[in-house]
Formats: C-alpha cells, sequence, structure tokens
C-alpha cells in the first residue's frame, strides 16, 4: 500500500436484510488529507463510516488502516479502533464521567497511560478544541450541545488517531452551535489531521474538502474538488441534490454559497 | 417484671443473629444479582444459560422450601450446612435471582451510544462492562437494589424453619410461652421497621450521593 494512504476501503458492501445499504464503496486516504462525503440520507453515509472501523461489519470488501488490514479476522480489532478516532452524530459522551474523564479515559484505560500523563494529556487537548478550565469538571448534561461534540472531538483526538471519522457532527446541534464544532473541526484538519467527514453542511465543505465524495443509493456516484462537485456536478441526482438544499423552499433567491448560511465561518 | 427480664436480653440476641445474616446475605445478593444479571446480557451461551437457570429456579421456588432443600435436602448429600450458613445461602440465591432481574434490565435501559463509543475508543468488551456500563447502570438501578434488600430485611424471619435464633424465632417462642402477642410482636414490628428505614435511608444517600450532576 502506498506509504502515504493511511485509510483505503475496497469494494465495500453491507446489507440490512433484503437492503443494500453499501454496494461495492471503495475510497482512500491520505495522511492530512480531508474528505467529505454527501448524500441523501438512506444514502449509506453513516454505514460506510461505520464500517471503517468495523463498528458495522461489512459483508463484503476490505478496510486497511496503515498497513494492517482490519477485515482480517486474525486482527485485535479493539487495537485498530483505538487508532481511529470517531465522532457521532449523537455526541455518545459518557453520561457518568465529567468532560475531562471522557477524555482521560481512552488513555488510561486503552492507551495506559500513566495518570499524570493522561491528566496533562486530556485537559491541552480540551484546551484545543476550547474547552476551558471551568467546563472540565462538568457532567455532559451540564454542557450545551457544541460544548458536548467538542469534548466528543478531543475524547477522540486524545488517543493521537491516524484519522478522524466524523459522522454528521453538527446535524443534532441547534443551529446557533453549528458554528463552534465546525470552526474546531476546520482547525484540527487545517492542523493536518487526516480528516473524513459525513456532513450536510455545504459551506463547510466547499471551505475545508480537498474532495467531495457524492455518494446515492449505496454508492459513491462521483467524486471531486469541492467547487466541481457542488456547482458542476456530473450526474443529474448530484445536481438535484444540491439543488435542492441550496433551495429548501423551492426558491433560490439567493446563490448556493448565500443560501446555506449559518455555518460559514 | 420477670417477662420483660427474661425477653429483652434475648431479643437482642435475636436481634444480633438477624444482623449477622443480613451482614452478609445483602452484599451477598447484590455481588450475585451484578454477575447473574451482567452475564445474561454479555455472557456466552453457556454461562447465560446457567445464569437464566439459576434466576429461574432461585425465583421460581417459594424460599421456605429452597431453606429447607439447603438445610436438610444437601444434608442427604452429605452437605452439611449449618442453619447459619443454609440461611445465609437461601437468601443470597433467592435475593440475587431477584437482583439480577433489576441489574439487567438497568444494563438494558442504558443507550447504545454509549456501548458503540466505548467499542470506537478501542476498548475491549469487558472494559466496555466495568468502566462505562456497569458505572451507569448499577446507579439506575439502585432503587430496586435498595427495595429488594428490604424485602430480605423482612424475608429473614424465615430462617426460623430451619432453627437460626434471629428476632422473629425469639419472639415466637416468647409468645408461646407468655401469650403476650401485642408486646411481644409490636416491639418485634418496631425492630424490623428500623432496619428497613435504615436500608432505605442508607440508600437514599448513596443515589443522592452517585447522581450524576445536571443541569435539568
Amino acid at each position: 500500500m502506498d506509504n502515504d494512504i493511511v485509510l483505503k476501503a475496497e469494494n465495500l458492501h453491507k446489507s440490512y436484510g433484503k437492503v443494500k445499504v453499501l454496494k461495492g464503496v471503495s475510497l482512500e486516504i491520505r495522511r492530512g488529507e480531508t474528505k467529505v462525503i454527501m448524500g441523501p440520507s438512506g444514502a449509506g453515509k453513516s454505514t460506510l463510516l461505520r464500517c471503517l472501523n468495523l463498528l458495522t461489519k461489512p459483508d463484503k470488501g476490505r478496510v486497511w488502516l496503515e498497513n494492517v488490514e482490519l477485515t482480517n479476522p486474525k486482527v485485535n480489532i479493539n487495537k485498530v479502533r483505538a487508532k481511529i478516532g470517531f465522532v457521532f452524530q449523537e455526541f455518545n459522551l459518557f453520561h457518568h464521567l465529567t468532560a475531562l474523564e471522557n477524555v482521560m479515559i481512552g488513555l488510561t484505560k486503552v492507551k495506559k497511560l500513566p495518570k499524570k500523563e493522561a491528566l496533562r494529556k486530556a485537559r491541552e487537548t480540551l484546551l484545543t478544541v476550547h474547552i476551558t478550565e471551568d467546563l472540565w469538571d462538568k457532567y455532559p448534561a451540564q454542557l450545551s450541545g457544541g460544548q458536548k461534540q467538542r469534548v466528543a472531538i478531543a475524547r477522540a483526538l486524545a488517543m493521537d488517531p491516524v484519522v478522524m471519522l466524523y459522522d454528521e457532527p453538527t446535524s443534532a446541534l441547534d443551529p446557533q452551535l453549528v458554528g463552534e464544532v465546525l470552526q474546531v473541526i476546520k482547525e484540527l484538519a487545517r492542523k493536518g489531521v487526516t480528516s473524513l467527514i459525513v456532513t450536510h453542511e455545504v459551506d463547510f465543505a466547499l471551505e475545508i474538502a480537498d474532495e467531495i465524495m457524492f455518494m446515492n443509493d449505496g454508492k459513491i456516484v462521483e467524486k471531486g474538488p469541492p467547487g466541481e462537485v457542488i456547482f458542476n456536478p456530473k450526474h443529474e441526482v448530484t445536481r438535484k441534490f444540491f439543488e435542492k438544499i441550496s433551495k429548501p423552499y423551492g426558491v433560490g433567491k439567493y446563490g448556493v454559497l448565500e443560501r446555506i448560511s449559518p455555518s460559514i465561518i | 417484671m420477670v417477662f420483660w427480664k427474661e425477653f429483652l436480653p434475648a431479643l437482642f440476641s435475636g436481634i444480633v443473629a438477624t444482623l449477622k445474616l443480613l451482614a452478609v446475605a445483602m452484599p451477598a445478593s447484590v455481588v450475585l444479582g451484578v454477575l447473574l444479571g451482567t452475564v445474561r446480557v454479555y455472557g456466552g451461551k453457556i454461562v447465560k444459560t446457567i445464569a437464566t437457570a439459576v434466576v429461574v429456579v432461585f425465583r421460581g421456588f417459594p424460599l421456605t422450601v429452597t431453606l429447607l432443600i439447603l438445610f436438610f435436602g444437601l444434608a442427604d448429600f452429605h452437605i452439611n450446612l449449618t442453619p447459619y450458613w443454609a440461611a445465609v445461602l437461601g437468601f443470597t440465591l433467592c435475593g440475587g435471582s431477584y437482583q439480577s432481574e433489576y441489574i439487567r434490565g438497568a444494563i438494558r435501559s442504558i443507550d447504545k451510544g454509549q456501548s458503540v463509543a466505548a467499542k470506537a475508543l478501542g476498548m475491549s468488551k469487558t472494559q466496555e462492562i466495568i468502566y462505562i456500563i456497569l458505572p451507569q447502570a448499577l446507579r439506575r438501578a439502585l432503587p430496586g437494589i435498595s427495595n429488594e434488600l428490604i424485602y430480605m430485611v423482612k424475608y429473614s424471619s424465615l430462617a426460623f424453619i430451619i432453627g437460626v435464633p434471629e428476632m422473629f424465632s425469639i419472639a415466637k417462642t416468647f409468645n408461646s410461652q407468655w401469650f403476650m402477642p401485642i408486646e411481644v410482636f409490636s416491639i418485634l414490628a418496631i425492630m424490623y421497621l428500623a432496619m428497613t428505614t435504615i436500608v432505605t435511608l442508607g440508600f437514599k444517600l448513596l443515589e443522592d450521593k452517585l447522581k450524576i450532576p445536571s443541569t435539568i
């Protein structure tokens, strides 16, 4: 495998009963790249992301992280998962742990870092996502949605992952909180954190992505530079999708960029 | 009065005997309940079946029958338990079986995302159970656990049928000798009430202490 490619999936298939969710998806991400997956609900975006760290087991196809094949049954999947940061739509912070403890638990229990070192690393990472000291001892139920998602990003990031996977990280947030989370993801990507992001935030994708993959009906229909895919798509379904989300009420008074608004930073 | 002079010291020894039973059976039943409940959710096929069988049997048997089997029945197989240990074992098995259902229910009620997040961090199943699921599930199970322990305070009186000199058997004996049911049994009732109240208050404190802070 090309040394620069950190995550690679080949011909992934997944069905739930008779419903085929993934119909042969392949992708590669190089170190430092930011790729965005877009597409309508039910296209298989979340399933694809979950197949990449085997939270969902693909029926067919193979996945590699660096040079380790995750889909090889002999591989210790827990060890590989520790190197893949995963950020959930619903945050999934551990309810019984404070913000700081949420970030520390992976470091102490999975990476087996000494407590002192884990504490230092957790604090440092929380600051990276702009969670200030006054919030460290708060429990998830005491935090806003945006704060929760940033703690969740810190929890994943503190493990020094090879790649960060974000599954619609802002879809469960109130509109006014979306910006702070996108800002953090953007900053991390700019710092060279390899990222694969499923999102509906068009402006964000335009700004941050090295490549957009458009998914529909279990397949990657087209991919390319964001400007190309969004403004000049090759496929009818892609064009219709971006037209619809740019004119949610059927009236496109402004252009795509202005209309989709609050996410632009 | 002669009655009181004899009754009060005897009752005191009965209280001590009851407390000795509960001091072991209460924590043991909770531990057993956690084990059975956890295994019934996460265990492999064989252990799961064994755990389920234990629960079905000891929840299904009347406690009196369980106690008689443990004390008299096992003696036939040359397993001679003292009345005290037969009672402790019976209470633990019965209480643990009930506890396991509270625990199992609490584990099932933890949202799936917690488990998925633990996995995504690279935790093994055991780590996930110990560090993520049980700390949350046990908190939720606390009201049920305390409920069952309160029952245990009261059904500890059944130990009299295998001859444990706990406080109910003392009261019963005194009443047959002196026939003073009002005095004897109201004092006994107050003792049980005091014990159940201590359990209730203790768990209230524990629940408050372990409550996960929230703004809502």
